[in-house]
């Protein structure tokens, strides 16, 4: 392409830039673009000035009611979000449900009982909050550090093919699914990370299909109170 | 899990944006809360009105929180990538108000003078123009560069629109426009030199 040739792409790149062009012409310099590295060279050497337009308004102060506003709508898509994936998250609803009484109601015992044979094998360790806990004729390590959590489970014997561990933990009487899921190694061990234990009263594992379940759907290998 | 407000605070805008992806509300706080004021003030400088303003920025918070946060790191920075969602917002808002935007396929100032659509864009351009001054280093440019840049980049108008606004060869207003670009560009250049 000769230079004179050239001028016209050159002539259309501030255009472009500022968003004057139609759509028409947008695809046809872009298009141009793809092929043509002085044109992007070009772009990029710009792209400093364009970014000053925006920054060079006068500064207003947002009226408060845009962040609480903005913030209210998320938090009802994340709440909106949350509904779908667990269809039930209360503790007192899976109870009412046939299905899954059972699970709750062993989970809960299995807690209390974890809890009890636990207590005379508490310790702690090194700068994090280490509780170790049998519980369920498992060896149980809760490590904590700051507000995350290490889940280390010893004794595990081997899964079927067709389940996964998935944990779970209770926060004020609600029960929220761990994004981890994760299998016991050779020699039974098996790991998992709590990226927020902040106000977990309840750490549990079940065994569940590939992929994770949105609530459990059997009774726990595993269920350990959290020292507050 | 979502993480902590204070550990979401420690991060650079490019690690938010991940966690804003997976729909991490604290992330978001976050990047509002550093870039919600620069925002505003560019919808208030496009929009010219407050309730409008407020009502362009949230959809343009909203649009980045509900689409999984399409950034493109290698395209800049978050927070000119943010702006730029904001503009775009602005611009739609403008349009939408005063109908489609008017395209004006006429050349002559008398038949100019006799269409409504072509007095209320020129009314538009106005208002838009003179809504506030130019400054940092676009307030250096000569002024027939800088109504150019502001036509195009704050008021939503086409180079063929604004050739008509103020009776020039499009040449002309695109080489206008690369001028004032370069300027802004030199005069960056010779700050950090």
């Amino acid at each position: 392409m000769s230079a004179t040739e050239h001028s016209r792409w050159s002539e259309d790149l501030a255009a472009y830039m500022l968003g004057a062009l139609d759509s028409a012409e947008v695809a046809e310099f872009e298009r141009h673009l793809e092929g043509c590295e002085h044109c992007r060279q070009e772009l990029r050497w710009f792209e400093p000035a364009l970014q000053t337009l925006p920054e060079s308004v006068e500064r207003q102060e947002a009226p408060p009611s845009l962040r609480a506003n903005l913030m209210a709508e998320v938090r009802e898509d994340v709440h909106e979000a949350e509904s779908r994936s667990v269809p039930s998250r209360s503790w007192r609803r899976w109870v009412l449900k046939p299905a899954a009484g059972f699970a709750v109601v062993a989970l809960l015992v299995a807690g209390v009982v974890g809890y009890e044979v636990g207590k005379d094998d508490s310790g702690a360790g090194g700068g994090a909050n280490t509780v170790v806990r049998q519980v369920d004729g498992l060896t149980v390590k809760m490590v904590q550090e700051g507000s995350a959590g290490t889940l280390q489970i010893e004794g595990l014997e081997p899964l079927p093919s067709d389940k996964v561990l998935e944990a779970w933990v209770e926060r004020e009487g609600e029960v929220e699914a761990v994004p981890a899921l994760f299998v016991p190694d050779r020699r039974g061990h098996a790991e998992a990370t709590i990226a927020d234990m902040t106000g977990v009263e309840v750490v549990m594992v079940t065994e569940e299909p590939p992929g994770g379940s949105e609530a459990p759907t059997g009774e726990p290998i595993m269920s350990m109170k959290v020292p507050s | 899990m979502p993480v902590r407000r204070e550990k979401a605070e420690r991060l650079a805008d490019e690690e938010l944006m991940p966690l804003v992806g997976r729909k991490d509300p604290e992330a978001f706080e976050v990047l509002f809360d550093r870039h919600g004021g620069a925002a505003y003030s560019l919808a208030y400088r496009i929009v010219g009105d407050r309730a409008a303003a407020e009502e362009v920025t949230q959809e343009a918070f909203i649009s980045v929180w509900r689409s999984g946060a399409r950034f493109d790191a290698a395209r800049g920075s978050v927070r000119s990538w943010l702006l730029s969602v904001v503009r775009n917002r602005a611009i739609d808002f403008l349009r939408s108000r005063a109908g489609k935007a008017p395209k004006l396929t006429f050349d002559d100032d008398s038949a100019l003078e006799q269409r409504p659509a072509a007095e209320r864009t020129e009314e538009e351009a106005l208002r838009r123009e003179t809504a506030g001054e130019l400054r940092g280093a676009i307030g250096k440019l000569p002024g027939e560069q800088s109504k150019v840049i502001e036509l195009a980049y704050f008021g939503g108008f086409s180079h063929s629109e604004i050739a008509q606004i103020l009776n020039l060869p499009m040449g002309t207003v695109k080489g206008r426009m690369r001028l004032g670009l370069e300027k802004i560009r030199g005069e960056l250049a010779e700050g950090l030199a």
